[in-house]
């Protein structure tokens, strides 16, 4: 499961594509189907290519009782796509996940490795318009 | 009642660099290490034994028992795993420790090793952690470096230990030990039937001790002051400090440490700690130790000591030490729907009962929040959750009943307002 991580932390479009899956089972002596199963089973494993950016927004109840929806309406606003797609420029999609340990600054956005916290609608638009600007880097 | 001096967190905020092998040192690192190698086996189990330090993960099994259980499993190799999954929400303490003070937890998995003769240890952090599996690294390659890893530590012939560092993926099923062992092996993490007690078959099929961060990371304060000293920090039920994690609608959210048995009314609203709700409103409720804890009313909690023995007379739990606090602006069925909706998510799909149970439940608690209920659905609820609890293998099915039944005793009234 790591390699397949590292893997998916290291491509371009933030998944694991059938080469790559069937690279991994050569190299392990294991079947695709193995693979597959650990890809489909854990979370952070994806089987789909992904946005740029994708925007992780906490919903477990700490945090959806902290405004987690407001958040999701600064993006659609913000964004002018529904939670689940991607922008047309491949850049951003968002959508909820379970609890990310960070219930003390909530709400928040997860971006790979990064957390933003503490969020309102004035710092997701700074954020998103960073972002496109390549101002941070995540 | 104040923290004269913490114990958990005392290096945190110190240290300049938290994988220094030297800065811990100079805080008093290492020192229990030192002591426990003196020390005969048979003393150090007395002494945790003493201490009544119950695991920190959220089942608060005394740690004393479970690594006896182990020290009486005649097979080898035994492997000592960390469980550094933290994924309940309102509970983000070990991400703090992993963090801060990785040397401690590598000290508390050293004793184990030396008490059970293993050479190998194995840690699980979660896959949404990956930077502090970076500080985890530069942690142990550190203690290797210094000669606290690897072959001979501390010059002492036959003592070695090895700790291997293994990334979840995303899974909350896999904090479930059992699970957790199968994700180390490789495997879909799904738990295992139980028994056979993972003290005997455990990891790779070897007897295997699994405990959480915060329970090693006590570890060496036990040695260090000894199992009587540190009982005293507690109450009789459960001696130690905690760390306790304050979300949701408080003025401070945060991590706090406090020795067991501070009344719960200063956690909440002392400025030290809570500092009552963010929003002006009164405490509707606070939900304990996780999503799989209970919830506690506003006259539940009154006068009630954070302390596991006289919470558990008020059939509440310490769980992780999450405090989830809600204000009155919340309606329960809105908050054990979202509750519901986490268990949905993240239930592995092995047992019928958990898996599909956890929907309906969803789909029923959906209905009462839209005020779609009928006459029968609250009896319907408890037969449900009775079914699951009954007919699911692991912890996280069986424990599904805990938030909603004690959010059916506080606030009954609330869930028939939904039936039309």
């Amino acid at each position: 499961m790591e390699i397949l991580i590292d893997l998916q932390f290291a491509s371009e479009e933030g998944y694991i594509d059938k080469e790559t899956a069937a690279m991994v089972a050569e190299e392990l002596h294991m079947t695709e189907t193995r693979v597959y199963e650990i890809v489909s089973y854990y979370a952070m494993l994806k089987e789909k290519p992904q946005a740029k950016y994708v925007l992780k927004i906490c919903n477990s109840s700490p945090c959806h009782f902290s405004r987690s929806e407001e958040v999701c309406l600064s993006l659609e606003k913000k964004l002018g796509v529904p939670m689940g797609k991607t922008t047309d420029d491949g850049l951003f999609a968002y959508h909820y996940i379970p609890c990310v340990g960070a219930c003390d600054i909530g709400p928040v956005i997860k971006i790979k490795d990064t957390v933003f916290g503490n969020l309102n609608d004035e710092i997701i638009s700074v954020l998103i318009d960073d972002l496109r600007r390549g101002k941070i880097a995540v | 009642m104040a923290m004269k001096e913490p114990v958990l967190l005392k290096r945190v905020g110190k240290m300049t660099d938290s994988t220094s092998v030297e800065e811990y040192i100079k805080y008093g690192g290492f020192a229990a290490l030192q002591k426990a190698v003196t020390m005969d086996r048979e003393d150090i189990l007395g002494e945790l034994d003493t201490a009544l330090l119950r695991g920190r993960g959220g089942a608060a099994y005394p740690l004393g028992r479970k690594w006896r259980h182990l020290y009486g499993s005649t097979d080898t190799p035994k492997y000592i795993v960390c469980n550094a999954d933290e994924g309940e929400p309102g509970t983000f303490k070990d991400k703090l420790l992993l963090e801060k003070d990785p040397l401690s937890i590598i000290e508390g998995m050293l004793i184990a090793g030396y008490v059970f003769g293993s050479n190998d240890g194995y840690i699980y952090i979660r896959g949404e952690y990956r930077h502090i599996q970076a500080v985890f690294h530069q942690a142990v390659s550190n203690a290797l470096a210094a000669g606290f890893l690897g072959n001979k530590i501390m010059g002492n012939d036959g003592f070695d230990f090895h700790i291997h560092i293994v990334s979840g993926g995303g899974a909350y099923v896999c904090g479930e030990n059992s699970a957790l062992l199968n994700s180390v092996e490789g495997k879909t993490g799904r738990p295992r039937v139980k028994p056979p007690h993972l003290a005997d078959v455990g990891l790779f099929l070897k007897p295997t001790l699994v405990n959480n961060v915060e329970s090693f990371a006590c570890v060496p304060a036990v040695i260090n002051m000894g199992g009587e000293a540190f009982l005293q920090l507690g109450t009789k039920d459960g001696g130690g400090t905690k760390l306790i994690c304050l979300s949701g609608h408080i003025k401070n959210r945060g991590i706090y440490e406090i020795p067991l048995g501070t009344p719960l009314d200063e956690i909440l609203y002392s400025e030290e700690y809570g500092g009552g709700t963010s929003t002006g409103r009164p405490i509707k409720f606070c939900h304990f130790g996780g999503q799989s804890g209970p919830i506690g009313t506003s006259g539940q909690i009154k006068g009630c000591l954070y302390d596991y023995g006289d919470f558990w007379s008020h059939k509440l739990a310490v769980g992780s030490g999450a405090i989830v606090v809600m204000d009155d602006s919340v309606n329960v069925v809105d908050y054990i729907t979202s509750v519901m909706e986490f268990f949905v998510h993240e239930s592995c799909g092995k047992c019928t009962p958990c898996r599909l149970g956890t929907t309906r439940l969803l789909e029923l608690l959906q209905n009462l929040q839209h005020h779609k209920g009928r006459p029968g659905d609250l009896e319907r609820l408890e037969k449900m959750l009775e079914h699951i609890t009954y007919l699911s293998a692991c912890g996280l099915g069986q424990s599904v009943s805990v938030s909603v039944n004690s959010a059916l005793t506080g606030y009954r009234d609330e869930f028939e307002a939904c039936i039309s």
